[in-house]
């Protein structure tokens, strides 16, 4: 067998990101439990540690988090600074690598196998990245090092905040073995609560399970569990992933009712996906129509045309006729999502110059 | 049936009927004016089953009773008459035709019996308010433009009316965009309009509205309900069915903070944009405004046609800016403007602009740039 070089990977990953800018921002909201996101409606997007500490998590919708801590103080959102603070911290990794992926504003992967300063010693470059993280932006992170992305991402997230953990190759599968399947990047709470029905509780039930097994249930994703589950992961750390999809949803301050609302709504959301593929001469294939009820179920319809999309025209028509086939409506509408997958650059020559109205 | 009418009266009221009338008509009957012959009047009905029209005229009828006739052809023939004739309707007795006799003239109509001539359904028509024509003019003329012709999106083939506060004041208002341009006109609630539902009124009745406005310098009264439209003035009605669907939050799109302001001298600007769109190509219709201190520098390319440019002398403080437009959405608001000046406020090359009449605040026009 070829031996191939031990990659180091380092996953870093902003504490609490959204909320502690806010605490920064604000001395009022140290020390207090915080969360970004809508009072009324919608979800928590960010908890600080104080607010997790009730049981606030992001995702999780805003009146729940506030049943769990009454004394929860909403900020909205100021996505401008953290995308500020994002470019800052990328600077900082670049000094390093390259090779830097970044997840979201507050998450990246970094390939620091061969790096740029020489060092041999990959939890020292963790350190001191989070230690330049601190100074410049006065805010912690927490980073994972091991010898590949699943391992690295499981690893930054033991001892936050504000900490560091290694995984080294000959502790990989040993760490993976403990965890409960649910801990897995790419194993969602559908995926492990179908695992637990099968008798998969931790990694090490998972790597009990034959290849053939995990592709009978689970598709193509089986595979990557069977790899995962011994601490493997071939994924190399690509930078400037190119965008996979784009779209916009939206709570509505009131549940929706009526057939003709809820199309008039997707109408309106898809308003805000257009003018980003105008913007950007992005154009998609796939439409994808999500709809939120009010018991917070989620369905979704999506269409791949003949041709991208490359009207607004035919977006709407799109969206409307997936959302139609949701009627009649069992529930109200909660949450109406719409976004274009399969995307690809529009030729040059055929971006519209005339612009629109977001409608 | 029989009757007989001036030539003149005759015409103004079939040419205001015949234009609601379709070219092309799958249902026979649709293609006919509905003629009444009354006691001392002629009441004249046509419909497309989405608007309905009715007129009544003074005539003399020695007979009463009515029938239907081909609009369009009836209209021609009345049309080629001399002027000053007297005209004679007179359906035959057994109903299957329309004679029609002038001088020496003599034309014989195929017709369809009146009772198969569809009535429109106006249901309980809760709103009743009074207009004066020229309000009702002005809404109209400013917003037209900009109503769309995308039949996918048909919740904007009209003007839409609501009212609405505007600082301190009740106003009616009348709203149309086609996406890439919005027009947004105010004019005094008129009492009993304060309770209306926002309503969209359909691109073809606005245009049929408007042909009566212009013969109509009193008021106009509407009556309205979720679903259906009346105009009446004078002698004639009009009841449309109104567009079912829910007009956009047009608010979001209408900049609050552009601060960069140009004022230009407007009928200049439209004859500089005119002149210099004369290059730009029939399809894209670009031009570009390179807007720096005191002085706007209109100009446009084509690939085959040349180039053009112009200055022209405005008013402006802030930072230069270049941001393009179609010269045609620019005239077409430029044209609504009665000012002498045209206010442009501005953010960037990518947002939208706002444009007002400078000495009249009850219009406002959002345009969405081009890149050039």
């Amino acid at each position: 067998m070829a031996e191939t070089e031990v990659r180091k990977i380092i996953h870093v990953d902003m504490d609490a990101f959204y909320a502690s800018v806010e605490q920064r921002d604000d001395p009022a909201l140290r020390g207090q439990p915080v969360a970004v996101g809508g009072r009324q409606r919608g979800v928590v997007m960010a908890a600080s540690y104080e607010a997790r500490k009730f049981g606030v998590r992001s995702a999780m919708p805003s009146v729940t988090a506030k049943r769990l801590c009454p004394e929860l103080i909403f900020v909205k959102p100021r996505f401008d600074v953290y995308k500020e603070v994002s470019r800052q911290i990328r600077e900082i990794f670049l000094d390093y690598t390259p090779l830097v992926e970044p997840l979201s504003l507050d998450e990246a992967y970094l390939d620091v196998t061969t790096n740029l300063k020489g060092m041999p010693l990959a939890s020292e470059i963790a350190r001191e990245i989070r230690a330049r993280i601190l100074e410049r932006t006065g805010l912690t992170a927490s980073a994972g090092i091991s010898y590949n992305k699943f391992l690295a991402k499981l690893a930054s997230d033991h001892r936050k905040p504000d900490g560091q953990t290694v995984i080294p190759p000959e502790k990989g599968p040993a760490f993976v073995e403990g965890l409960p399947v649910g801990r897995f990047h790419g194993v969602g709470p559908k995926t492990a609560e179908k695992m637990n029905r099968l008798g998969i509780h931790t990694g090490a039930d998972l790597k009990a399970q034959p290849l053939e097994f995990l592709e009978q249930y689970f598709g193509r994703s089986g595979t990557y569990y069977y790899a995962i589950a011994r601490g493997h992961d071939e994924r190399r750390v690509v930078p400037n992933r190119p965008r996979k999809s784009v779209g916009s949803e939206t709570t509505f301050m009131e549940d929706l009712d009526r057939p003709a609302a809820v199309e008039e709504g997707v109408a309106s959301v898809l308003g805000d996906v257009w003018a980003y593929c105008e913007r950007t001469g992005i154009l998609g294939r796939t439409v994808t129509v999500k709809i939120k009820y009010a018991d917070f179920r989620i369905v979704t319809r999506s269409r791949t045309l003949e041709e991208s999309v490359d009207s607004r025209e035919v977006l709407e028509r799109t969206a409307r006729e997936l959302v139609r086939t949701i009627f009649p409506l069992e529930k109200k509408v909660r949450l109406l999502g719409v976004s274009l997958h399969n995307l690809h650059q529009r030729e040059e020559r055929r971006v519209p110059p005339q612009m629109t109205l977001a409608l | 049936m029989k009757l007989t009418i001036e030539r003149a009266a005759l015409l103004k009221a079939l040419a205001h009927v015949q234009s609601v009338v379709e070219r092309r008509n799958t249902i026979p009957i649709l293609s006919n004016v509905l003629i009444t012959a009354q006691k001392g009047r002629l009441a004249l009905a046509a419909t497309d089953m989405d608007l309905a029209i009715t007129e009544s005229v003074e005539a003399s009828a020695s007979k009463t009773g009515s029938t239907t006739a081909p609009a369009h052809t009836l209209y021609e023939i009345v049309r080629k008459l001399p002027d000053g004739s007297q005209v004679e309707l007179e359906a035959a007795s057994d109903g299957g035709s329309l004679v029609i006799r002038a001088g020496r003239s003599r034309f014989t109509l195929q017709c369809l019996p009146p009772a198969d001539f569809p009535a429109m359904t106006e249901g309980d028509l809760p709103h009743r308010f009074q207009l004066p024509a020229t309000d009702l003019k002005a809404i109209i003329d400013r917003t037209r433009f900009a109503i769309s012709n995308e039949e996918t999106r048909y919740y904007l083939n009209g003007i839409y009316f609501h009212a609405a506060t505007s600082g301190a004041t009740q106003v009616l208002r009348g709203v149309a965009t086609d996406g890439h341009r919005l027009a947004r006109v105010e004019v005094p609630l008129p009492k009993g309009a304060g309770e209306i539902p926002g309503v969209i009124v359909p691109r073809k009745t606005v245009g049929e509205v408007r042909k009566l406005l212009d013969e109509s310098d009193g008021s106009v009264d509407v009556e309205l309900s979720d679903t259906r439209i009346r105009f009446s003035s004078g002698n004639i009605t009009l009841v449309s069915k109104l567009i079912d669907g829910t007009f956009p939050d047009y608010e979001r799109v209408i900049p609050t903070g552009n601060d960069k302001v140009l004022n230009v001298p407007c009928k200049e600007f439209a004859s500089a944009v005119d002149r210099v769109s004369t290059i730009s190509t029939e399809k894209s219709r670009a031009i570009k405004l390179a807007v720096a201190k005191g002085v706007v520098t209109l100009s446009a390319t084509s690939p085959d046609a040349g180039s053009a440019t112009e200055e022209i002398e405005v008013e402006y403080k802030d930072t230069a800016l270049e941001i393009g437009f179609n010269s045609r959405y620019l005239l077409d608001i430029t044209e609504q403007i009665a000012g002498s000046e045209a206010r442009f406020l501005m953010a960037d090359a990518g947002s939208p602009t706002l444009v007002r009449d400078g000495a009249d605040e009850s219009a406002l026009y959002v345009l969405m740039p081009m890149r050039v």
